[in-house]
């Protein structure tokens, strides 16, 4: 089975219509992320979070009720699809205290119905700090690790291509999370722990995606002339094509798989690696390689790549 | 042919080696399954008993289950150093205590190093740190040098101090690390009775014995205050009181039905003796739902100076029932500097008292503490000395006769379960500094095992449509790159349990990503040397061709997914570092599977000649 033939696509031609779709893509979420923030989790903003598991059907405003007279104060969320409701709160300390108050509302003013408490979290503000700052360190060092790598492998003018489609590629997700966050109920898209480790994976895909490209490039560039450079980036990607899109669907496929079984504490992570991965697809046709060969055309160079030895 | 039979070889060992790993994982599940087969609880017990060495040793070496998925609890504990540096000061002041109160807000919103604020503060100020710290010669480098030590010490003797409660208490495998300069991880899997373990571990237990000042005394400093707050316009002063007080708990008012609010009192003319009672006997009691307002009068500075010097007023760690059935927490007013402090208790013990109801607490102390203990309890007979800790009063008993063997009592304690626990703390000694929970996750075993089944459930699928998907698209290759994908699976458990790793939610889902990206190596060999067959070559030459030519793409994106997870692992926390572990030996499983399993596969089909170029389909 095959779904491409041989294909012959002139994607080096339209780059500048995605150059401006990934612009346009880019400024929404900026424009997103500046007016509408993002909807920060208890992982990077510090509070409590207590999951309640009803044994039946009940409405949230009922619960909400209950626990307003109670005088715990808060907001009160369905979790997930199956009776379940997430509550948050301001941090306490001793959780302990907020766990027997709520159970203790619960019990009294909802007979019949009984409930669990499944799982409390309470993140301190210093702790939230300590999350925030280990998570961009990780990330930035994870894109100067890639930077390294592929400058090695490649050229500096690729490396710096692939990490700025990274990047591409973790700002548009991030703006899709302010535009859609607090949307959705089975999906709160909260940027918390799981997300940066989504987009650590993204980070990974993306250039793993742009390095196969460029792999079949530096295999065929080696000695021909800079005009030559439009045709052989054209065939390169049309020739990885076939690969790309059938990696990139056994991926999604999986992450999908995620998305609707793995429940909703992994859901959030499942979105953002779901979307990661297909804008990484397309940036690594339609932003690194096309990237490159605009810097190699503006600067007329030609290409000296390292570490084609085999072939 | 030689490195033909390495490579057989090598695929023969690393697969032997994961089924072994992963074999008493099996057994654990196939043994705990058969152990609910049984109908009744005597036959299952009767099982385990003749089965034990099996059950036990199968269980220590099976896939460890991580905290959200087996349930449990995930603390951070941070030892409070700012409170560390403040014993360590001399001659404290009034400047001292506001830089320290500047210090102590700063570092609750930040993680930088509490030194350093310290510093900072300090210089900020104009003072040198020796005129607190230290020598007075010292230079502030040297002092620094000191405190860094002093709080590094505290962390690791915290970090054994809770390690030993921990094992009294008994947690089955509690892991238990430090993390920077104060931060102390303790994970306890399976833990139920939650409050129980926060409450062991939060506890300092500092223990003192303090000598109770006279009833009189006690009277005129109460009347002192309760002048002192008519004069100074109550109204104005009590009322921000209850505020600040519940300011920790905003969300949790103490309780909704208390018919009067102490605020509520202020135009009284006693506003002291509104919320306390004074008994003939001259003890002086507080009812529980002032409790708290009581607690936070006492330790406002300007109440404090009213008081003899030397002295302070505390509250009693457990309530006596009155006689409508309330419940009144006692007050005392005791001298500041302790007679003796816990570090000399050897022994603990839980028991019941002399009536056989009451728990209490044996204690016994050292040569040096029965000494000191026979002194002091000789020179006060007739006094009342307190037992202290943590800051409350247990019990003042009355010295009847100097004690010459050491012994001392703690009661007033309301359960044996919590004796049992004093017992633990007592035993494991005092944290050199107090400690606070500032993060805390806790799973119940239901939802950890929907967890598991979520886990589960998404592994098989994304297992059945990539497998499906490969064959369907590659037809004979793709069996190849389906067995490839399954030592892959077996290869990242058995790492796992192999190095007694344990595998949580993200760990699972890490697995479900490597499933869909592992097949990603094959996918660029088998479409290159679909490439290769286009061109006309033989199957032989475009499988070699294709193998050798996909190998630099392979490796480039499996180096830099690999070089991402690792940073992933290296400043990632708790959960995502087990992502970013099965992520990583996903990784280099599948350029393992890859590049030498299907090789071999194809290498072995071709000399048996069952491959045509239609096999790539």
């Amino acid at each position: 089975m095959r779904i491409f033939q041989k294909t012959n696509f002139n994607f080096i031609r339209y780059r500048k219509i995605a150059y401006g779709f990934s612009i346009i893509l880019l400024l929404a979420g900026m424009g997103s992320l500046v007016f509408k923030g993002l909807n920060y989790g208890i992982d990077f903003r510090g509070g409590s979070e207590v999951v309640i598991r009803f044994d039946k059907n009940i409405d949230v405003g009922q619960i909400r009720l209950v626990l307003d007279a109670a005088g715990v104060s808060g907001t009160l969320k369905q979790y997930g699809m199956d009776r379940s409701f997430l509550f948050s709160t301001v941090f306490q300390g001793d959780s302990g205290q907020l766990k027997s108050l709520v159970s203790n509302a619960l019990n009294d003013r909802i007979k019949g119905n009984h409930h669990e408490i499944v799982r409390i979290d309470a993140v301190g503000p210093s702790i939230a700090s300590d999350l925030k700052w280990s998570a961009v360190k990780a990330l930035f060092a994870s894109l100067f690790a890639i930077l390294l790598y592929v400058g090695f492998r490649f050229e500096i003018k690729f490396a710096t291509a692939g990490v700025i489609a990274i990047f591409h590629d973790i700002l548009t997700v991030l703006g899709l999370f302010s535009i859609l966050g607090g949307l959705f109920t089975f999906m709160p898209l909260e940027m918390d722990q799981s997300i940066i480790a989504a987009f650590l994976t993204i980070a990974g895909y993306s250039i793993t995606d742009t390095v196969v490209v460029y792999d079949r490039i530096r295999e065929r560039i080696r000695g021909q002339k800079p005009s030559e450079y439009e045709r052989i980036f054209n065939e390169s990607m049309n020739q990885t094509l076939s690969r790309t899109i059938i990696t990139s669907g056994t991926v999604l496929l999986s992450v999908f798989v995620l998305f609707i079984f793995a429940g909703p504490a992994i859901r959030g992570f499942a979105f953002a690696v779901f979307t990661g991965i297909m804008i990484g697809t397309y940036s690594s046709i339609f932003v690194a390689a096309p990237l490159v060969y605009d810097w190699l055309r503006l600067t007329k160079s030609s290409v000296r790549l390292r570490g084609s030895k085999i072939s | 042919m030689k490195n033909k039979r390495l490579n057989l070889l090598l695929i023969a060992v690393v697969t032997f080696v994961a089924v072994w790993s992963l074999w008493p994982t099996w057994r654990d599940y196939s043994l705990s399954k058969q152990l609910n087969s049984f109908g009744s609880a005597q036959d299952s017990l009767k099982y385990a008993l003749s089965h034990r060495e099996d059950i036990e040793d199968a269980r220590k070496k099976s896939l460890k289950l991580g905290l959200d998925l087996k349930g449990g609890m995930h603390l951070v504990m941070e030892v409070d150093q700012v409170d560390l540096f403040e014993q360590k000061a001399w001659n404290k002041d009034a400047k001292f205590a506001t830089i320290m109160q500047v210090v102590r807000a700063k570092s609750a919103q930040s993680d930088a190093r509490v030194i350093d604020l310290l510093v900072t503060e300090f210089k900020n100020n104009n003072i040198r740190l020796s005129r607190y710290f230290y020598d007075i010669r010292n230079s502030d480098q040297e002092i620094v040098g000191k405190l860094e030590k002093e709080s590094d010490e505290a962390l690791s003797r915290a970090k054994e101090i809770i390690r030993n409660r921990i094992d009294q208490y008994g947690v089955a495998e509690p892991v238990i690390t430090t993390q920077g300069s104060r931060k102390i991880i303790i994970e306890l899997p399976g833990v139920s009775d939650e409050n129980r373990v926060r409450n062991l571990l939060k506890g300092t237990a500092k223990l003192e014995f303090r000598l109770l000042r006279e009833p009189e005394v006690m009277v005129r400093t109460l009347d002192r205050i309760n002048t002192y707050l008519v004069d100074n316009g109550v109204a104005a002063s009590m009322a921000p009181v209850p505020d600040s007080s519940a300011s920790a708990h905003a969300a949790l008012p103490q309780s909704g039905s208390t018919p009067s609010t102490p605020a509520n009192k202020s135009t009284s003319a006693k506003p002291l003796y509104d919320v306390i009672v004074v008994f003939q006997n001259g003890t002086v009691y507080t009812s529980e739902h002032t409790k708290e307002f009581v607690s936070t009068l006492l330790h406002r500075s300007d109440i404090q100076a009213l008081l003899p010097p030397d002295t302070e007023l505390l509250l009693a760690a457990k309530p006596d029932v009155g006689k409508n059935g309330e419940k009144l927490y006692s007050i005392y007013l005791v001298k500041k500097a302790p007679e003796l402090t816990g570090g000399v208790i050897t022994e603990a013990k839980a028991t019941f008292g002399s009536q056989g109801v009451q728990p209490e607490v044996l204690m016994s102390m050292n040569t040096e503490g029965t000494s000191k203990w026979a002194r002091i309890t000789g020179a006060n007979i007739g006094k009342r000395i307190a037992i202290v800790l943590d800051g409350a009063v247990y019990s003042a008993p009355v010295v009847q006769s100097k004690i010459p063997n050491g012994n001392s009592v703690i009661n007033g304690i309301e359960s044996l379960e919590e004796a049992k626990d004093l017992e633990i703390v007592l035993k494991a000694g005092a944290l050199p500094a107090p400690v606070r929970i500032t993060e805390e996750r806790s799973v119940g075993p239901s939802l950890g095992a929907d967890y598991i089944r979520a886990g589960m459930q998404s592994l098989a699928w994304a297992f059945c449509t990539v497998s499906i998907f490969m064959l369907v698209y590659y037809k004979k290759a793709g069996i190849a790159a389906d067995i490839a994908l399954v030592l892959n699976i077996l290869i990242v458990l058995s790492v796992l349990a192999g190095f007694n790793a344990s595998l949580s939610l993200p760990g699972i889902a890490g697995i479900v990503l490597t499933i869909g990206m592992a097949v990603d190596a094959n996918v660029l060999i088998y479409e290159r040397i679909r490439e290769e067959l286009a061109e006309g070559k033989s199957v032989v030459s475009a499988v070699t061709q294709g193998y050798d030519r996909a190998f630099s793409s392979i490796l480039d994106s499996h180096v830099t997914t690999l070089s991402a997870a690792f940073l992933l692992y290296t400043y990632g926390i708790g959960p995502i570092q087990g992502f970013a572990v099965t992520l990583m030996i996903g990784t280099s499983a599948s350029l393992f599977t890859a590049i030498v399993v299907t090789r071999e596969i194809f290498h072995l089909l071709l000399a048996k000649n069952l491959m045509s170029d239609k096999s790539f389909g």
